[in-house]
């Protein structure tokens, strides 16, 4: 079930860089957001007027009237939102799109890579302790992505072996795959598409239930255009749209 | 009081905006944010007689000022349309524009054949951008010979008024446009998305091919609801990058008696309904009560 979308008009509080690369961008709503559920996201309008689209971004963390947005600067977008500064004005399209279904398990498992953490941290800060976290980065310097999970001792990876295991976050999942023998165990993903591949491969055997949170350019966030979509299982309508099916899929349903 | 109403092939449309064909999903999409009866006709996805997947992904790029899309006609087909998502319209008394496509002449005249007249259909609008299968691909809105043809074919096949939505890419639109008013045609949609495409320059590949829309095209839009309103007898609805009501004032003043807003929905997802807005206090304010009185003015 969609919960109500909303239109809302926001004013930048803050847009720190938190890791080199990366920013939050924290905004106070002129009027509280419908109830969110974790993994749904926003299109935000960047105030530049160059940016033509809005740009959509998982709810890193929100409260009655505040809004935070993690972000990798990666394109024209993003590099010219990393500019705006307290108090400009930005228009919040939220909450969208199909978030995480939590259903009663034994184990939950959340796998996140890189700025992936953006689309976990909501359903961390939703099952706290009763989550067990894998989180893969390529560096110490990334670590303060992880916000208020780093208190939920994850298992942590680092391409360059800085800290926690050496390698990326699947191969340290792996490692711990024994123990997940013969329980009732569901995984929450989300990270690049290659980690979501090898991930997949991984958990193959076992066809563990997981549901992943996935990216795709988008234009409208509102399923009107048809183009953001995944190809999935379905011979009949393969393509699905991210921002209105999705962005949280089964694993399994989804084409990789 | 002022009046938005506009009268399109017989039927009265509560005002004279309506969405561009396959950007504003099925319909219900909208709904969470304004009413589907708000517009003055909502027009279709792009149907075809058997589903359609589309294409792979990239399907969308922006651009300056504009919109790259190749989304690629992906639809439920008509038959599941009419089953599925007509009965919104008729509970919520829309009136439509079914949007239609294929990629064989026979494709086009089996599509329109399945839509059956009903009260709510204002017209069929034919997509004529597609490519031609069996002429080597060629788009069908290229040719005048196959314009003319194809018009008069599906004309014969449906009651329902039949609006032809041209493609700017054509050495003459005047040509196009007279071939298929000869052939029948009832009105005109201009105009269709430009045939554009991206160089990745890192990469050195192009990542995506596909129709620019949005105010980059609005001129070139205007130009030709200009010349085609001015010189055919028929009713011109203009598309192009209209992003507020005063884009919507020069499309009729330049001569449509109707507008389509697509793009700008993306940006901002009441532009319709802000749209709506903006013409009544347009016609409030220079006392002009009727909108229909504007449609042209700018021809002098």
């Amino acid at each position: 079930m969609l919960k109500a979308m909303d239109d809302i008009e926001g004013k930048i509080i803050n847009n720190n860089t938190i890791a080199p690369g990366y920013r939050l961008l924290k905004i106070r709503l002129s009027r509280p957001m419908d109830q969110m559920v974790p993994g749904q996201f926003v299109m935000i309008q960047v105030p530049d007027r160059e940016v033509f689209l809005r740009r959509p971004f998982s709810i890193y963390e929100s409260s009655h009237t505040t809004l935070s947005l993690m972000y990798k600067v990666v394109g024209k977008g993003t590099e010219s939102l990393s500019r705006a500064v307290k108090n400009e004005r930005v228009s919040v399209l939220c909450p969208l799109g199909k978030g995480f279904t939590i259903q009663k398990r034994d184990v939950y498992l959340i796998v996140a890579g890189g700025i992936g953490i953006a689309g976990v941290h909501t359903l961390i800060q939703r099952l706290g302790k009763r989550a067990t976290i894998f989180y893969g980065c390529n560096s110490m310097a990334e670590l303060p992505l992880m916000g208020g999970a780093s208190d939920l001792n994850p298992y942590i990876s680092t391409l360059d072996g800085s800290v926690g295991f050496r390698g990326n976050v699947v191969q340290l999942l792996a490692k711990h795959m024994k123990t997940l023998k013969n329980k009732d165990v569901e995984i929450f993903t989300c990270g690049p598409e290659n980690m979501l591949k090898s991930l997949k491969k991984l958990l193959e055997r076992e066809k563990i239930p997981c549901q992943a949170s996935f990216e795709e350019r988008m234009a409208c966030g509102l399923g009107l255009c048809f183009g953001c979509v995944k190809k999935t299982v379905d011979e009949d309508e393969p393509y699905k749209r991210v921002c209105r099916e999705g962005p949280v899929f089964d694993l399994w349903q989804v084409c990789l | 009081m002022a009046s938005l109403f506009v009268k399109l092939f017989g039927k009265t449309l509560r005002n004279p905006v309506m969405n561009a064909s396959g950007t504003l999903g099925y319909g219900k999409e909208i709904e969470p944010l304004w009413n589907i009866e708000t517009m003055g006709a909502y027009v279709t996805k792009g149907l075809s007689l058997k589903p359609h997947h589309g294409n792979p992904t990239p399907r969308v790029w922006e651009e300056r000022r504009g919109l790259i899309n190749s989304i690629g006609l992906q639809n439920i087909g008509v038959d599941r349309f009419f089953k599925e998502h007509f009965p919104f319209f008729k509970q919520k008394k829309t009136p439509i524009i079914v949007n239609f496509f294929g990629f064989t002449e026979e494709d086009y005249i089996a599509c329109a054949e399945r839509i059956k007249p009903d009260k709510l259909i204002v017209a069929l609008e034919m997509n004529l951008s597609c490519p031609n299968v069996k002429q080597g691909g060629i788009s069908f809105g290229k040719d005048p010979v196959m314009v003319h043809r194809i018009v008069k074919e599906v004309k014969a096949v449906t009651r329902i008024p039949l609006i032809a939505k041209l493609t700017p890419e054509v050495k003459n639109l005047r040509e196009i446009a007279q071939a298929a008013c000869e052939a029948g045609v009832d009105g005109f949609t201009l105009l269709n998305t430009i045939p554009s495409l991206v160089v990745d320059i890192q990469k050195r590949s192009i990542p995506i091919k596909g129709g620019l829309s949005g105010p980059v095209l609005r001129p070139v839009a205007l130009k030709a609801v200009y010349e085609i309103s001015s010189t055919l007898p028929v009713p011109v609805i203009g598309t192009g990058g209209i992003m507020n009501h005063n884009d919507a004032l020069s499309f009729i003043m330049a001569g449509a008696c109707a507008v389509q807003i697509g793009t700008a929905t993306f940006i901002d997802p009441f532009t319709i309904p802000k749209t709506i807005k903006g013409l009544n206090e347009y016609l409030e304010n220079c006392r002009c009560p009727r909108i229909k009185d504007i449609v042209g003015a700018a021809h002098g």
